[in-house]
């Protein structure tokens, strides 16, 4: 799921990035990892909600941050209630969710320049081992810009699909990556002619 | 080394080939206009010869300098100098947001924080997108896509913008804005490939091309004429 930041005056909006991405890992890891009663999975809940509260959005946007994540919810309660008990499958989804829910609300609340700034900031120390914090950090901002366009060429397929009557079905995902490729090239010109490589 | 007056495009002798395909077929022409139009049929090499001068197609036989820079040797001080806008804003656009997008070009600038901050505010406004700056880029028109393109290339003050088709696909009073910005506004020296023929004659030279080959150069009303007659 990919939240695009909403302009605000917020303390989290105004909360530096790299404390607000360190924040995530921290509570991702304490989510995760921590053995779940249902005061605890109630807590979580509370605490998404209360963060929520905190930059200040309308109730409108944690809803639709959940909606985004429904089929995360749907694979992941079926899957593991095939596996799992149904309170394994609750703690389970309910973390998952959680930590999607919170890095929505990292990227809603963070424009991701400052979050590749920190990003970055935060990989630096590794260069000594060859990781360029500036290449990962372009990647990751390129591949959160391109869902929308694999999103707008995967349409323009389907548009295609139906003016000429046809149902390609699966074999749909040949044309899409054709056009994804083609796309990819024009990227890459465009990287090397504003000197991004 | 150029000096800061230089403004020449030299190509000696050049061809492409690509993928054993002939593209560009041994082309020699030495430019110094402020506004060059560069027409001719698809497939006849227009777009080889403008990728040629921001170093996107490197020459299989010839030189090409951009003013004074060898385009091979000199890549990166050719970059630094070349604004490139595309057909397809699309493909050009790369960051989330339309003000990420324009910081994006700044990045190694050199420049600190509320100088970027005051560079892309500066542009944005310019080019009418002031009130997007947050907006994902990609829900942005057609049109403004290609505003945003170019505000993108322009915040680098570069001194030779190419402009591949930047109106192909835009309607006609984005194409129009377009090119007034482009050839009326600019401040730098633009090379715009073109199937527009009025921007083309509003340019200073003219150039066309042919199965790869520049068959001629002179006068836009003339260059532009003698196309046209060609496909009456």
């Amino acid at each position: 799921m990919i939240a695009l930041y909403l302009p605000g005056h917020s303390i989290l909006h105004r909360t530096p990035a790299g404390v607000k991405l360190a924040a995530l890992l921290v509570l991702a890891l304490t989510v995760s990892l921590w053995p779940h009663t249902a005061y605890s999975l109630a807590a979580v809940g509370v605490l998404v909600l209360g963060l929520y509260a905190l930059a200040l959005f309308p109730p409108l946007v944690l809803l639709r941050q959940l909606w985004l994540a429904k089929w995360i919810v749907v694979i992941m309660v079926v899957t593991q209630l095939i596996f799992l008990t149904p309170w394994d499958a609750l703690v389970n989804t309910v973390r998952v969710v959680a930590i999607v829910l919170l890095a929505g609300l990292l990227t809603l609340t963070t424009r991701s320049s400052d979050l590749l700034e920190a990003l970055e900031a935060g990989l630096r120390p590794f260069a000594r081992v060859g990781v360029d914090a500036r290449r990962v950090g372009l990647t990751l901002s390129l591949a959160i810009s391109m869902l929308p366009v694999i999103a707008g060429l995967a349409a323009r397929v389907r548009d295609a699909q139906r003016a000429r009557g046809v149902r390609l079905g699966f074999r749909a995902v040949v044309p899409i990556l054709v056009l994804a490729l083609r796309h990819a090239d024009d990227v890459a010109d465009a990287l090397s002619a504003r000197g991004a490589d | 080394m150029s000096g800061p007056l230089d403004t020449s495009i030299e190509l000696e002798h050049v061809t492409v080939e690509l993928d054993g395909r002939l593209i560009l077929d041994d082309v020699t022409v030495r430019l110094e206009q402020r506004r060059i139009a560069v027409i001719g049929a698809n497939g006849s090499g227009k777009s080889t010869f403008a990728r040629l001068l921001d170093g996107l197609v490197a020459p299989t036989r010839g030189s090409v300098r951009v003013h004074g820079l060898d385009v091979v040797r000199e890549l990166k001080r050719v970059r630094r100098e070349v604004g490139f806008v595309f057909t397809n804003p699309d493909a050009q656009i790369l960051m989330p947001t339309v003000a990420e997008d324009v910081a994006l070009s700044l990045r190694g600038s050199g420049l600190d924080r509320a100088q970027i901050a005051e560079r892309i505010t500066a542009v944005l406004e310019q080019y009418g997108l002031a009130a997007h700056a947050e907006a994902p880029a990609y829900s942005l028109s057609g049109g403004q896509k290609q505003l945003l393109a170019l505000a993108s290339v322009l915040v680098r003050k570069p001194k030779l913008v190419i402009a591949d088709e930047p109106t192909t696909l835009l309607d006609l009073g984005n194409a129009r804005r377009i090119g007034r910005l482009l050839v009326d506004e600019l401040a730098a020296q633009l090379v715009v490939v073109t199937h527009d023929l009025e921007l083309a004659e509003r340019c200073d030279i003219a150039l066309q091309f042919r199965d790869g080959r520049l068959v001629e150069v002179g006068e836009p009303a003339e260059v532009v004429r003698s196309y046209r007659s060609e496909h009456t």
